[in-house]
């Protein structure tokens, strides 16, 4: 399956150059798909330079994961509608904060209200983090796709309205 | 200016479906100043879901995310795992899964246009569409035994084989949904009641669609040439020959040609794969327990493009899995299009796009000239609509 992936190599030597040792993991799994996982400190030198210089301009969506103590957030990012670059960094649980990409691409505002409803993601910056997918009436505190709420914890303390 | 609130007790989790969904609309007269959407009130929590079933229980899951491109869905899902897997399903399967996943698009289309025409008033191109949409669906029943959720994908290939005499059935079907379409492509052309309604309505420019990152047929509609079927080949077509359909004017009369003559590609790339369809297996086993990994899988839904992220652990179940439906990304971009129109528009404007709506919408209207607030319900919105065009 390593057939075919030159320019997927050349799109990784590219973003290795500009954010250097921030790189800290990659993977081209098939032809077409590209994961990378970044430090922090790179994500806004990151983001400008795939969406302005590498016409990285759609973002399919964007997802979080729960790593344990560090929630990871994938951008999957595309160009042309072909090369599905999946740009992932973590943020601390107890502090995630992250810059909002709404000014380099609009078209990711309602994708990262959904991390900041389901996962707690805060995204500086964003005009309107207010809850898109959860009811009103949510506790605020309760992230349902953290792995620590698991189901029956959720209904638990849904039973009771919300409260502790 | 804030939200009337509205409660709906739903279970915890994860947006994606948008069936009832709300938009907060600022009008100012018949203006629509800005719109501001509220999705989530039929989110089931199916992501949550997901990881707590096994690999299998969750093809019947996924299966139901969607009524209508339930094949697509599980087309993304199957991909996903087998990637991880690195199994590659029998060339057979790959073609029957094409002619399932272009069957389903000619329902959604034929379906769609119904419901475009029933938003307009024009209810005999309704009741038309849906008497021919019954062809096809008898074609998807012929071949799956269900006429929605097909059932037909599991991990590894398909589960029915089509036999000669199916090949002969659809085969009559599909030149009868071919002659059917060309007919009321003719009439989306001359008729008053659909050019007065569609013609440069919901605007939006291609810089637009970009930057607002829209998907399928409404992005082509914008003139932008991006389909995941031509752009990133899945199942069978990198083999199979056909046009990615354009339209250049924007408006809602460019999304409904961009459908139409999507419906006589598909039928095209199914009477291809039929003539090609390899011999030999249709499945093959796959192990229960899914190494560690993760796939970006995605697939060209009859309303755009579908994406589906999967973690695995190495067990029997998913460690993560994201779904996110085109609706979704449809949504910043109908936002667009609404802003500026007038309000009797909104309903075929919301129509163009082709969400998976519910009728129990609700929409809140704010008039800025005296924050007066009103409810309408769609049907109530529709009935408006068509009376406000006909005074004209």
């Amino acid at each position: 399956m390593t057939k075919g992936i030159a320019k997927e190599n050349q799109i990784v030597d590219k973003v290795k150059e500009v954010i250097g040792k921030s790189v800290l993991e990659i993977e081209i799994p098939r032809p077409r798909r590209i994961f990378i996982l970044i430090d922090k400190k790179a994500f806004g030198k990151a983001t400008h330079y795939l969406t302005k210089k590498m016409r990285f301009s759609h973002v399919s969506t964007i997802t979080g994961v729960d790593v344990g103590k560090e929630i990871e957030v994938i951008y999957h990012l595309n160009r042309g509608g072909t090369i599905e670059l999946s740009l992932k960094v973590r943020v601390a649980k107890d502090k995630p904060v992250l810059p909002t990409i709404i000014d380099l691409i609009p078209g990711a505002t309602l994708y990262e209200r959904e991390v900041h409803d389901l996962l707690g993601v805060t995204f500086e910056g964003h005009p309107d983090l207010s809850p898109i997918i959860l009811p009103e009436g949510w506790p605020p505190d309760v992230y349902p796709l953290r792995k620590e709420w698991t189901l029956k914890k959720v209904q638990k303390r849904i039973m009771k309205g919300g409260k502790q | 200016m804030s939200y009337p609130t509205i409660r709906i007790p739903f279970g915890p989790q994860h947006p994606f479906h948008i069936e009832p969904e709300y938009f907060m609309f600022e009008v100012d007269g018949e203006r629509v100043v800005s719109v501001k959407p509220r999705i989530g009130y039929v989110h089931r929590g199916i992501e949550k879901a997901i990881e707590d079933r096994t690999f299998i229980q969750n093809l019947y899951l996924i299966e139901r995310i969607c009524g209508i491109c339930s094949h697509a869905h599980t087309t993304c899902y199957t991909q996903a795992i087998e990637e991880i897997l690195g199994v590659e399903i029998p060339p057979r399967a790959r073609f029957i899964r094409t002619i399932i996943a272009e069957l389903e698009r000619i329902h959604n289309h034929y379906l769609w246009l119904g419901l475009a025409a029933h938003e307009i008033g024009f209810e005999t191109l309704f009741m038309y569409t849906w008497r021919d949409r019954e062809i096809v669906m008898d074609l998807l029943e012929l071949l799956s035994g269900n006429r929605v959720h097909y059932a037909m994908n599991t991990l590894g290939g398909v589960r029915r084989d089509i036999t000669p005499e199916i090949v002969e059935k659809i085969r009559k079907g599909l030149d009868a949904l071919e002659e059917r379409m060309r007919y009321y492509k003719k009439i989306a052309m001359t008729e008053p009641t659909i050019s007065k309604r569609a013609n440069g309505i919901g605007i939006l420019k291609p810089k637009d669609a970009l930057a607002l990152c829209a998907v399928g047929p409404t992005l082509r509609a914008s003139g932008i040439k991006r389909d995941v079927r031509a752009d990133d080949p899945y199942i069978a077509y990198s083999e199979i020959p056909f046009n990615v359909i354009t339209y250049d004017r924007c408006d809602v009369i460019s999304r409904l040609f961009v459908r139409c003559d999507e419906v006589f590609e598909s039928v095209n790339i199914i009477r291809y794969a039929m003539e090609h369809l390899p011999e030999g297996k249709i499945r093959i086993k796959v192990p229960r327990r899914v190494p560690e990994g993760e796939a970006v899988s995605r697939v060209e839904a009859p309303r755009g493009e579908l994406i589906h992220y999967a973690k695995t652990n190495g067990t029997t179940k998913p460690e993560r899995y994201k779904v996110r439906s085109p609706t979704l990304g449809n949504i910043p971009s109908l936002c667009k299009m609404l802003v500026g129109g007038y309000i009797a528009d909104i309903p075929i404007v919301i129509a163009g796009i082709d969400p998976c709506f519910s009728c129990t919408d609700r929409m809140a209207f704010v008039n800025v000239n005296n924050n007066k607030q009103w409810i309408l319900s769609g049907e109530e919105l529709r009935r408006y609509a068509i009376k406000w065009y006909r005074k004209e």
